[in-house]
């Protein structure tokens, strides 16, 4: 027998777990011929096996699987108040896809999600019938990469390419893809459009290397920004969560000289700027799930239920980086999170 | 510890007596077998789901298993086709309910994988057909046990925790199956069945122990500086979130504490007194 020692976990997306309804759908059976020695489980909801009691998080992540199925109810969700709207008034995100192959230690997918495992919803085109209707009333300014990162998983299921192609039919239609991606291919490739914003999350190499686990290096997502850039296309930079770490002052300094070094700020369309904060039900969870994990344990201050670094470190943190901004940005272009 | 669950006795003879496994006589409802040092607990449940269900729970509410504890199912089946061979279950299905329950499958290993549906009676191919109770499943195994053992075990185990292995026996001809012919189905993939007890643990355990060490080196130390500033509950508890912050991200916090009583800021005279030195420690490690 192999020994468990030597390899304990199996290869990611070893199990696909498939919802029956959509086993024979196109969609399903083209992600599925991605990975031909995967074993396929079939099963009834996705919740069956997503929303099972006691799930390690941890250990899951080290073996993620896939669960393929149809997304139904709410397809479109407004705004959480955690979350940057950017000044637009009808701001909404949706979710074709839950949890990210990224193992960030500060996730709060880690205390929203039972689960680590990645469902992907394969009836997009549902959620653009949604999207479609909304439109008729009003415009909208949509983020369909929060609760995942869509550019990570874009070889195989090629889903930004496809909000792409739908905003283009949409005069109205802002989305937002946000990604701690650098597929630089993607980037070569990628369309100018003016409806489709690339937001880049940036952290220090030193947090990336602390806390962000299988995440493309701090220069590596620079340089696909600065790619797209370079072609006129619309591009965020999001210093959002901003994490404490003794000594962060010179970390984030470092970062914003990589920043200047490699992309004309004066192209891009804005930044945020915020540090790490989050619901107390989240952060209890992540808590739970990870007890040796220092960013998750940092005696936070809790306030009307969210969690944020005590006032004056957050304030230090948010002024340090939105002040050395203003030295090369345009103060409308900065967005600093207020509750 | 490795909580091993088999119907029958001769599916655990192997275990017994390969891990000297000696036998609890307080336990006087079920037959029930431990080593201290193997690390295992192995409890023979009786045929079918009731028995199973209540040896799991009673096992469980008795001895209270932990995070880095592992429940092992492993027994005899039946096969669709009656393919021989050891089969890890990747999803159980209770005939009677047709509720589906799905183990993770998270660690590599070398079995075949299958799904089982769980029945109240032994499959006779004869009586019941050829399909009869598998048919409204797209699984090949049946057993008895299997979806009971996994609804009582979630109560104490997480599915990351609990592995069911069955081993095929027969094609539904449960009546032909004797205990003499299960020990020797046992005991010819003994060695791989032993691999997997002996291994199992030990990833579940990398995790739990990191943070019992973090601990038991530091309480004392906590101890002594709770009662030098005098904290009150609250207070206790902040300082204790503030030093398992600075613990995990490898501050050293423990010069600076030192540094204070050398200064003569600690112990200090009173609580009031002991709330200024908190926020002075704060101040010098924030």
């Amino acid at each position: 027998m192999k020994s468990l020692k030597e390899d304990y976990f199996n290869a990611f997306f070893s199990h696909i777990y498939v919802e029956e309804s959509v086993r024979k759908l196109p969609r399903t059976q083209e992600i599925l011929s991605k990975f031909p020695s995967a074993k396929i489980i079939e099963i009834g909801h996705y919740k069956d096996v997503f929303c099972r009691s006691k799930q390690s998080f941890t250990l899951q992540h080290r073996s993620q699987n896939l669960i393929l199925a149809a997304k139904q109810g709410t397809l479109i969700y407004e705004g959480a108040p955690v979350c940057q709207s950017f000044g637009n008034d009808y701001f909404y995100y949706t979710s074709c896809m839950m949890n990210c192959v990224f193992d960030c230690e500060y996730c709060y997918l880690k205390g929203m999600y039972p689960s680590a495992n990645i469902v992907i919803f394969v009836n997009l085109e549902d959620i653009f019938a949604q999207v479609e209707e909304m439109l008729k009333s009003h415009p909208m300014y949509l983020c369909v990469s929060y609760d995942t990162d869509l550019l990570a998983l874009e070889q195989i299921i090629g889903y930004a390419g496809k909000w792409c192609a739908f905003t283009e039919k949409h005069e109205n239609l802002k989305i937002e893809i946000r990604t701690k991606c650098a597929n630089k291919q993607y980037a070569r490739d990628a369309r100018l459009l003016p409806g489709v914003i690339y937001a880049f999350t940036l952290s220090p190499q030193t947090v990336i290397d602390a806390c962000e686990h299988q995440t493309p290096a701090l220069k590596e997502r620079l340089s696909c920004a600065a790619e797209m850039v370079k072609r006129g296309i619309p591009v965020r930079l999001c210093f959002d969560p901003m994490i404490y770490l003794p000594g962060w002052k010179q970390y984030y300094e470092e970062m914003l000289r990589q920043v200047y070094d490699t992309i004309d700020l004066v192209k891009i369309v804005d930044v945020s700027v915020g540090s790490f904060r989050i619901s107390q039900d989240y952060l209890k969870k992540m808590r739970r799930q990870e007890p040796d994990t220092a960013v998750v344990w940092f005696p936070f201050q809790n306030e009307d239920g969210f969690y944020h670094y005590p006032n004056e470190l957050m304030e230090q943190m948010e002024s340090f980086l939105t002040e050395r901004l203003e030295e090369k940005i345009s103060k409308e272009k900065i967005f600093r999170w207020k509750e | 510890m490795i909580y091993i669950f088999t119907a029958l006795y001769c599916e655990a003879h192997a275990f017994i007596r390969h891990f000297h496994l000696e036998k609890n006589p307080k336990n006087t409802r079920f037959q029930e077998f431990y080593s201290e040092t193997a690390d295992i607990r192995l409890v023979v449940t009786g045929i079918g789901e009731i028995a199973a269900a209540a040896a799991v729970g009673s096992v469980c509410a008795e001895y209270k298993p932990k995070e880095e504890d592992v429940l092992l199912n492993i027994g005899t089946c039946a096969h669709r086709s009656g393919t021989a061979g050891v089969f890890v279950c990747n999803k159980l299905t209770e005939q009677a309910t047709g509720k589906t329950f799905y183990p993770d499958i998270l660690y590599s290993h070398n079995f075949d994988e299958e799904a089982v549906v769980t029945g109240m009676q032994p499959w006779n191919r004869e009586k019941d057909g050829a399909e009869a109770p598998l048919a409204f499943s797209d699984g090949n195994l049946y057993d008895m046990e299997a979806a009971a053992i996994y609804q009582a075990g979630s109560y104490y185990f997480g599915p990351h925790q609990m592995v069911f292995l069955k081993i095929v026996s027969d094609s539904g001809e449960a009546k032909e199956v004797l205990a003499k012919q299960v020990e020797q189905l046992m005991e010819a993939c003994q060695d791989e069945l032993f691999d997997l007890v002996k291994q199992l643990p030990e990833i579940l355990c990398q995790d739990a122990q990191k943070e019992n060490c973090l601990w038991t080196e530091k309480e004392a130390m906590l101890e002594k500086l709770c009662t030098d500033m005098h904290c009150s509950k609250v207070m206790r508890d902040m300082l204790k979130q503030h030093i398992r912050y600075l613990e995990l991200s490898g501050t050293d916090y423990v010069s600076v504490i030192q540094e204070m009583y050398r200064e003569g800021l600690f112990p200090c005279k009173d609580k009031r007194e002991g709330k200024l030195r908190f926020e002075e420690l704060k101040r010098r490690l924030f």
